[in-house]
């Protein structure tokens, strides 16, 4: 690299009179003989111009190729291990504040800085975000250092999330209440909202995809089929809701139980405890299965391809009952026709009273969720970007 | 969990530091040096605990010791103790001078190789093998006495060459322990003065002990890399001048450097054998014997010591005053010497405080004092163009050496004193400074590749009196003139240095800085000359009291307490090569004055043709370049 020296004097303004004078049209002062002591980087460097025959420019243009090349050669040299793309994730203020007693409150990703993984991260990967905040963090790292040495209650919070997410039973018990996924539980889009957009369809497939993508972790059964597209065949989608009505979930609400005091003599207290955090485990379970069961309600009654089927269905017994009309005759086939009519408006109207039913129910719930949505909405997006940051 | 906590494979080691050494090898100490994973060099202790080994071998009996273990023979074995051999490598027997007084084995004349020096030692040689035995275990039956188990008398005769074979061997034995792998190469430092017949002497031993010489590395180069390597001292130029004080045991040599970002040459070199670690000794040995003599009323002759029984105290003392040299160079306070049993089963204990001890060694500092002024008049310098100083070598550790040189350099002169690098392995550790700048070299030269003509052609310009040491520098330093009114100086102008004198050519220097350009809102115009000045110091004797001007006398000697010399450095114009103009597009507004930050890189050609070219760099960009170009003479 061409080796800028700066200097730290400022020069004042020309003379009012100054010209440049001409150059006296000397030479400069003749060249002496010396011996040069062949030591060191720049004996190299003089001695490479030489030999190759280079200008400055050129030097330097060899000397960082060369400089490029060493670095490689020393960095495959040096052990880079593979970390199965963990990577670093930032420490936010709050997370190293985090109290180690209060550590069911604590999101174990962060801690390991896994939240770009979550529940996808396998056990290399715990494993691997395990040592390198250890490494980061352990108490004797920071003995010397500015500030509070005896401080470990990071280093604490990070043993109790590596504790909970490499057993298999307590990181389920806890990726079932992850609190990043909680956040976003309640986002699913109403009936109203898909109904009411502009691009119904378009927004269904949006609002719907990710929803499903979501809930789809908690199956029992692997691979699960997702929302797919609406071109999707009558088959398709009908599997996809034969699947998600009987969606079998190993979610469970162990994580959120009440502590059993087992200090306590009392076994009536204990038994007491237990059997309240037995129902109330029950009652989540309960609110869970319900609240997907609502999801998959909502997405089949706005989904695009339904009303598409029907409509082909119709289509084609409408071109059937034409084949057989132009047979038939036209008199049987029209009372009959009107009788169907009949029967289908009936239906229709039924249907469009449930619906405005439905839509004024959906109305007040929405009025009443909206604050909450809102504000949840915000928080999401912020996490959405935070996540982003991260990753 | 499946998974087992490591594998039994050894872990896949591909280092990038090359294992080679750096050597310090002087003719009393020597030093070794390793590259650290940090990229810099360590001087590492031996097997002893030592970094500074000293270049002794001593026979015993059947031992074999080397090192300070062998200087500690210098008592009672000093016949079978062979010192300072390394500046009689490579010299016939009849050019050494004779020296009446030898503290170890004398020099002899090799018996059967003409005009070769050798050491003759006494060594029991370990008892020769039993006979053969028969089937019965019973000796066969010989005709021959049977031999005496016991091991034998027997007198061994060394070459030099032998000898340093031996020592560089357990030099490299002790790095290899160290490295804990073979050592693949070595750079050893020589003196500046050595010839090459002595170069290849010390080629072949080192070879012989079976190191690869990656370079014999002069000792001022040596020093000059372990300084301009690594974060540079604060207020140190790249192109600077540094003079290189080697005070070693048995020598005193002075090299006047000129570093040139990097790029060194030797201005003037001096050395003398008569000053030294040694000298110092001398007069340290007879200050304690005084001492020892008042407080034990026992006579003490020595320096020289004539009677067995004070050779053998000599000696003694010598070795203990090492600790007190140590002492002496590591802390302000006052230093010990102490010898059991030194003569007559007396013991002796003194002190000796820093004051008494610069005051006994103030013949050899002023020798120093002097010889440094010798070597930089003969440069054509003074004192005062020195930028930096640099020390090598044990006795240089002495904080009053420094103080006593201190006169006469420029206040900012920069000394490892002055930047507190000289103990604890600091960057200025004169003891360990060679052995690190060999190491250094040694990786420079471990990581060149020898794949095309060229390149094997680059490798050889590392041997010595290669054809690319042969280098042009330049005359006259170059500069550029900004002129100004009303200044005092007789440049009319700020003067920026851009070239030294003394830059070994082809050169580059680029510079930047800001330039004002006043007030004004109008046109605005960057000008300059490119001037060849003369550079000098300026010797004023200013009587102190009176503050009276005396016309400058130079090579006045004779000095009186009032009078001090005011010295300042002088330019003066000397030829006008060029001169640049243009107007400046990309000027800002500073506060009220408007200023354009300028780059300037002058590159002087092989042929010495001068090349500047001035650009505006600005926020924007760079803008254009202005180029002029003065002809070579």
């Amino acid at each position: 690299m061409a080796n800028v020296v700066e200097l730290p004097v400022v020069p004042p303004p020309l003379l009012a009179g100054w010209t440049a004078p001409q150059g006296s049209g000397k030479s400069s002062a003749p060249l002496v003989e010396r011996k040069l002591l062949p030591a060191g980087e720049a004996y190299l460097a003089h001695v490479r111009r030489a030999v190759h025959n280079l200008t400055f420019e050129e030097h330097d243009k060899h000397a960082e190729e060369e400089r490029k090349r060493l670095e490689a050669l020393n960095g495959s040299g040096a052990v880079i291990e593979d970390d199965l793309g963990v990577g670093d994730e930032k420490e936010g203020a709050d997370l190293l504040l985090l109290d180690p007693k209060e550590w069911k409150k604590q999101d174990h990703y962060a801690v390991l800085g896994l939240s770009h993984l979550r529940y996808l991260a396998t056990e290399d990967q715990i494993k691997i975000a395990h040592r390198k905040k250890v490494l980061k963090h352990h108490p004797d790292k920071k003995a010397g250092q500015v500030g509070d040495a005896n401080d470990d209650a990071f280093f604490k919070c990070i043993q109790k999330a590596f504790e909970v997410l490499t057993n298999p039973e307590r990181r389920r018990q806890f990726d079932s209440v992850d609190p990043y996924f909680e956040l976003m539980q309640d986002d699913v889009p109403t009936q109203s909202q898909v109904t009411k957009h502009k691009h119904p369809e378009k927004f269904f497939f949006e609002g719907f995809a990710p929803v499903f993508e979501r809930e789809a972790r908690f199956s029992r059964k692997q691979p699960v089929p997702m929302l797919g597209v609406y071109e999707d065949s009558k088959e398709t989608v009908e599997a996809f809701y034969d699947f998600w009505y009987n969606f079998d979930s190993w979610r469970s609400f162990e994580y959120l139980d009440k502590e059993v005091n087992e200090g306590s003599d009392n076994r009536d207290d204990k038994r007491y405890t237990e059997k309240k955090n037995k129902s109330e485990r029950a009652r989540r379970k309960k609110e869970d299965t319900a609240r997907l069961r609502g999801i998959v309600d909502t997405a089949l009654a706005v989904d695009p391809r339904i009303k598409r089927i029907r409509q082909e269905e119709k289509e084609a017994r409408e071109a059937k009952k034409k084949g057989k009309g132009a047979v038939n005759g036209a008199g049987g086939a029209n009372s009959k026709q009107k009788a169907e009519e009949e029967k289908q408006k009936a239906e229709e109207d039924a249907k469009k009273k449930e619906e405005e039913e439905k839509v004024a129910r959906a109305e007040a719930k929405k009025a009443k969720a909206a604050a909450a949505n809102a504000a949840k909405k915000a928080r999401r997006a912020q996490r959405v970007a935070e996540g982003g940051d991260a990753a | 969990m499946s998974q087992p906590n490591g594998t039994a494979d050894a872990p896949i080691e591909v280092s990038s530091i090359p294992t080679v050494v750096g050597i310090n090898f002087g003719n009393s100490y020597a030093s070794i040096s390793v590259l650290t994973k940090e990229g810099t060099a360590d001087c590492i202790a031996n097997e002893d605990g030592e970094r500074q080994i000293a270049c002794a071998i001593a026979f015993h009996g059947e031992e074999l010791y080397i090192g300070n273990q062998a200087k500690h023979q210098l008592v009672k074995n000093s016949q079978n103790t062979i010192t300072g051999f390394r500046n009689l490598l490579g010299k016939k027997f009849s050019e050494i001078p004779v020296n009446a007084l030898s503290i170890s084995a004398p020099v002899i004349q090799h018996p059967e190789i003409p005009d070769a020096a050798a050491y003759k030692v006494k060594v029991l040689q370990a008892s020769p093998s039993p006979l053969p035995t028969t089937a019965t275990n019973t000796p066969a039956a010989s005709a021959a006495a049977t031999p005496r188990s016991e091991p034998v008398q027997a007198e061994r005769v060394l070459t030099v060459s032998e000898v340093t074979t031996i020592f560089l061997k357990s030099l490299i034995q002790s790095a290899e322990d160290f490295l804990g792998k073979k050592v693949q190469g070595a750079v050893i430092s020589v003196p500046g003065w050595f010839e090459q017949a002595q170069k290849d002497a010390l080629e072949k031993a080192a070879n012989d002990a079976g190191i690869t010489v990656l370079q014999l590395l002069e000792e001022a180069g040596a020093a000059a890399i372990t300084t301009t390597t690594g974060p540079q001292p604060e207020g140190l130029n790249a192109d600077r001048t540094q003079l290189l004080v080697d005070l070693g045991a048995s020598a005193l040599s002075l090299s006047l450097l000129s570093i040139r970002q990097g790029l060194v040459h030797s201005l003037a070199t001096l050395s003398d054998h008569s000053v030294g670690g040694d000298a110092i000794d001398d007069r340290l040995i007879k200050h304690f014997a005084k001492e020892f003599t008042k407080k034990t009323k026992t006579a003490l002759a020595v320096c020289p010591a004539t009677d067995a029984q004070d050779k053998r105290a000599e000696a003694k003392l010598r070795l203990a005053l090492e600790h007190t040299k140590r002492t002496i160079s590591a802390s302000p306070g006052a230093a010990t010497c102490s010898v059991e049993s030194l003569k007559d089963g007396l013991d002796f204990t003194g002190t000796i405080t820093r004051l008494r001890f610069d005051m006994e060694v103030r013949a050899v500092y002023d020798r120093v004092a002097a010889k440094v002024q010798e070597l930089v008049a003969a440069a054509g310098l003074d004192l005062y163009d020195v930028d930096e100083v640099v020390y090598v070598g044990g006795s240089s550790s002495l904080p009053g050496l420094d103080e006593a040189l201190a006169q006469g350099f420029v206040e900012t002169v920069v000394t490892p004193f002055t930047q507190g690098t000289v103990v604890g392995g600091g960057a200025g550790d004169p003891t360990t400074i060679l052995a690190r700048g060999c190491a250094l070299q040694a990786r420079i030269l471990a990581q060149l590749a020898e794949g095309t003509d060229e390149e094997r052609e680059v490798k050889a310009s590392f041997t010595h009196g290669h054809q690319y040491t042969q280098a042009k520098v330049t005359s006259k330093t170059v500069g550029f003139l900004f002129p100004e009114e009303g200044v005092e100086s007789a440049l009319g102008g700020q003067w920026i240095p851009a070239i030294l004198k003394e830059t070994p050519v082809p050169a580059r220097r680029i510079v930047t800085f800001d330039v004002d350009l006043g007030e004004g809102a109008g046109e605005k115009k960057v000008g300059f000359e490119v001037w060849e000045a003369k550079e000098g110091v300026k010797v004023e004797k200013v009587k102190l009291p009176k503050l009276e001007d005396e016309e400058p006398a130079e090579g006045e000697e004779e000095e009186e307490d009032e009078e001090e010399e005011v010295k300042e450095k002088t330019v003066e114009k000397e030829n006008l090569l060029a001169s640049v103009s243009f107007m400046a597009t990309q000027a800002k507004k500073k506060g009220a004055r408007w200023t354009t930050r300028l780059e300037l890189t002058s590159i002087v050609g092989e042929d010495g043709t001068l090349e500047i070219g001035a650009v505006e760099v600005g926020a924007s960009g760079r803008g254009e370049k202005t180029v002029v170009r003065v002809s070579a003479a």
